[in-house]
């Protein structure tokens, strides 16, 4: 009961945000302007590379900041004597990480040494993901109240951006191939792409097999990439009709952005960081130990 | 209201149209298959879990993989719908 009376009151914070997110602008409402990033401060640029600080990098050092945290409070600070709650949930979380992601993918010789990666993967797009539903004055958007103009309260996961995915799925993508190199040596390692099909076939399979690899790094990225985006786009859409459509489509369009928020927090974000680190797991295991 | 927001739809240039049938074939069409999709891995999963409850919690972890897998199709098309809707 508390808990879902902590998500009503979420919810009931999350969908004015929105609404004077979208009302703050005077002309007509487009829930795809949410990933016009503006450049904050200087631009900062090296060379052809733009490293000039946006919302989505702001995001992302957020994330940075709070899974930092999250690691540090619930695996190294030593707990008091005997277990507490704190302890309980590290180790769920280790535990997750461990038996549902790492055993499920890395052969048990290369654990130690890709644990750790999978783990940080899963819990870094974790944060991610959720602060991306919980509002916060990070907003393009200005709200002019008493004279002072104060960043409106928005809803934004820096990986409903695909350059944030990609390059996520690029470590996997790079991380795949050095270890399957190094563990296999060259030469055995692409033979290893290579199903056991009659001869006559091989032109035609191997260069689908290579496109198979770089079609991983594509899925790998679009899969977080979208779900994000989606989920983002449904909310803003439908407390977007309000101006749209007419301000009587409210409690319908309150309605149902509340229950894709709930569907978004309790499911897709905890799956999809999920399935992220079970498929790079997966991907390195793979290229550790070929089939054949 | 809404017959009049038809009306609106139908008054549109086109060529926004014909993107915005572009947009709706590709996340129907990639929704209608990984609907039948994931109805399937769960089926498939709620058979399994009947025969062998035991398996359960190896199995839940090859369940959400597929389930991504499958809905990642959705997204697919959702990605190539708002491509042809932005970009042509």
């Amino acid at each position: 009961m508390k808990r879902i009376l902590a998500l009503a009151v979420l919810a009931a914070l999350v969908l004015p945000s929105v609404a004077l997110a979208a009302g703050s602008d005077d002309s007509e409402f487009d829930p795809s302007e949410e990933w016009n990033l503006q450049t904050w401060g200087p631009e900062l640029k090296i060379g052809p590379i733009d490293m000039s600080i946006n919302k989505a990098v702001a995001y992302l050092m957020l994330g940075t900041i709070v899974s930092i945290v999250i690691g540090i409070a619930f695996m190294r600070i030593r707990p008091g004597r005997g277990p507490n709650r704190r302890q309980a949930l590290g180790e769920t979380i280790y535990e997750v990480a461990q038996v549902q992601v790492a055993e499920q993918g890395l052969p048990t010789k290369a654990i130690g040494r890709w644990f750790p990666y999978v783990a940080t993967l899963m819990i870094f797009i974790w944060v991610v993901n959720i602060l991306g539903f919980i509002p916060l004055p990070l907003s393009d958007e200005r709200w002019h109240v008493a004279g002072i103009s104060v960043p409106t309260l928005a809803i934004f996961a820096a990986t409903s951006t695909l350059s944030v995915t990609l390059a996520l799925a690029l470590m996997t993508f790079v991380f795949t191939h050095v270890e399957g190199i190094r563990e296999n040596g060259s030469w055995a390692y692409f033979k290893s792409w290579i199903p056991d099909v009659p001869k006559a076939m091989l032109p035609m399979i191997i260069p689908l097999e290579i496109l198979g690899q770089f079609m991983r790094l594509i899925s790998l990225s679009v899969r977080l990439y979208a779900n994000m985006l989606a989920g983002h786009m449904l909310i803003l859409t439908f407390i977007g009709l309000i101006f749209l459509v007419t301000p009587w489509v409210f409690p319908f369009s309150v309605l149902l952005a509340t229950v894709f928020y709930l569907f978004e927090v309790v499911i897709v974000v905890s799956i999809q960081a999920y399935i992220f680190a079970a498929l790079s797991a997966i991907y390195i295991g793979s290229a550790i130990e070929p089939e054949h | 209201m809404l017959s009049s927001f038809f009306f609106l739809a139908a008054a549109e240039d086109g060529a926004d149209a014909g993107k915005a049938i572009a947009l709706a074939l590709g996340i129907g069409l990639g929704s209608l298959g990984a609907g039948i999709g994931i109805g399937n891995i769960f089926g498939s999963m709620i058979q399994a879990v009947a025969r062998q409850p035991e398996l359960r919690g190896e199995l839940q972890g090859i369940q959400w993989i597929g389930f991504a897998l499958t809905e990642a199709c959705v997204f697919y098309g959702l990605i190539g719908g708002l491509l042809a809707f932005v970009l042509v």
